[in-house]
């Protein structure tokens, strides 16, 4: 009985988003707990990517990720071809992610003040103190309406959306060829 | 994540005009490098099981977010836009070419003499080296934190610059920032000019060095004044490499140090594009907006 609380108990904790007084504590407890899975000498790099992601997962919001970068054409398409679009998207999103913060994997990260600009937004600077450089990391949360819970939706590097890159690339990229050659180019 | 430096060096002087504004020191060869940092990452000796790794793409990810649909759009628009619009610009089919030609230098020149002096040299010394350089070019960050007013950000560099060229052994350490928590606040002309709202114009795609645009080519120019690295006629009371050949030495130097400290960057960049033209001129531009408002 004990042991199907514990079980309970954890899926239920690895499986929730965020509330907004936690914000700052999980996401700080999330990013270092990556870093220190991407400096861990005794993993493949493979294995190190679905680790880290699997800490991850509950706060990014993929679907949502994966519409946006789309723009109006997301409304154009089939639910088969929502799907193939967001799991390519998602796989894509993660590497990206992942390969990123593997390149500062020596560094020092400080997760600093949060803001709200809106109601429904919510922003969390991150510092990768680096070699030379200082680098920011800003993760970009938006609430849920129906659940209240925040989920980061884009995540901008030194001043760079990810989100919007991958929205204008895709944009260009379906002005000239079709939605199938796209979901291969992932 | 991407890292822009620049080499200028003032071959001639000639009159340029820009916006009926005529600018001096003109007829400089640029080199501008996208460096990258990498690190090492050791392969693996443990296995760990598949079941508690497995990361899948989950359909319900899918499936919930048909709960947004509706308010999707409106959601976030205002976050982000659509590029309905293709801008002409007469140097499209010139920047990607250049991109090309800047893309093969990288891969095929710089990184492989990177990493030998990546080899070659102590992590420690080549920081050294960055920070002395970093320092030296104090009187750009200087000049346009003062022309930006931004009076807090002057006094923190001057103490950066004194603290660091006295106790820092002529700007090899940065006690500044170990000790005092004083970090550096990089403005250039570009971003001076950016602030007071003047456009950023065309794209530019630089030989060697990568993507730049009208406003910040102009703001390179004038930053080769104030830099003690870059040699201009009639200044060389004030600077450190007395001609071409000495200037071109100093950056060539720049470069390599600052890329074999960001090896494998490029590389993990470029693994992101569709197309590397659009998706450098993107990044850059979005980057120079985001360091222009702070």
């Amino acid at each position: 009985m004990l042991k199907t609380i514990c079980i309970v108990l954890l899926m239920s904790i690895s499986s929730q988003a965020i509330v907004e007084s936690q914000i700052q504590k999980v996401m700080d407890k999330k990013v270092h707990q990556v870093l220190n899975i991407l400096k861990n000498k005794s993993l493949s790099q493979k294995q190190k990517e679905k680790k880290s992601t699997l800490v991850m997962d509950s706060v990014f919001d993929y679907a949502t990720m994966s519409k946006i970068s789309l723009g109006k054409k997301w409304k154009t398409l089939s639910a088969t071809e929502k799907k193939q679009f967001t799991n390519a998207f998602e796989k894509k999103i993660k590497h990206s992610y992942i390969d990123k913060l593997r390149l500062y994997n020596n560094q020092k990260v400080k997760i600093m003040a949060l803001k709200k600009p809106k109601n429904t937004r919510i922003t969390l600077e991150n510092e990768i103190i680096g070699k030379t450089d200082t680098y920011k990391v800003l993760y970009l949360f938006y609430k849920k309406k129906k659940t209240s819970q925040w989920y980061i939706y884009d995540v901008k590097l030194a001043g760079v959306s990810i989100i919007q890159t991958y929205r204008k690339q895709f944009t260009s990229f379906l002005k000239t060829k079709s939605f199938k050659e796209l979901v291969n180019s992932l | 994540m991407l890292h822009l430096d620049y080499i200028i060096i003032v071959v001639q002087s000639r009159n340029i005009y820009f916006r009926g504004v005529s600018i001096k020191p003109i007829f400089i060869f640029f080199i501008i490098v996208l460096s990258f940092q990498g690190c090492s990452n050791k392969q693996p000796e443990v296995m760990i099981k598949e079941t508690i790794l497995q990361g899948k793409i989950s359909d319900k990810n899918v499936s919930s977010s048909d709960e947004f649909s509706d308010e999707f759009e409106d959601e976030f628009s205002d976050d982000f836009t659509d590029e309905t619009k293709s801008h002409y610009n007469p140097f499209d089919a010139y920047n990607l070419l250049m991109t090309s030609i800047n893309d093969d230098m990288i891969i095929h020149v710089i990184n492989p003499i990177s990493k030998v002096y990546d080899a070659t040299l102590p992590q420690q010394v080549r920081i050294g080296i960055s920070n002395a350089i970093h320092n030296i070019k104090f009187p750009i960050r200087f000049t346009n934190n003062l022309l930006q007013g931004k009076f807090q950000n002057v006094s923190e560099e001057l103490g950066r610059f004194l603290i660091n060229s006295t106790f820092g052994l002529a700007g090899f350490m940065d006690p500044a920032k170990e000790y005092k928590g004083l970090l550096p606040h990089d403005e250039d002309f570009g971003q001076t000019l950016g602030f007071y709202d003047v456009e950023p114009g065309y794209h530019i795609v630089l030989p060697f060095l990568g993507p730049s645009n009208v406003r910040d080519l102009v703001g390179i120019a004038v930053d080769a004044y104030a830099s003690p690295l870059v040699n201009v006629r009639g200044l060389e009371n004030y600077k450190i490499p007395q001609n071409f050949v000495q200037s071109a030495g100093v950056y060539t130097g720049y470069i390599i140090n600052e890329n074999s400290l960001k090896l494998g960057q490029y590389e993990s960049l470029k693994k992101d594009a569709l197309g590397l033209y659009p998706f450098l001129r993107d990044i850059y531009e979005q980057k120079r907006v985001t360091e222009i408002e702070e």
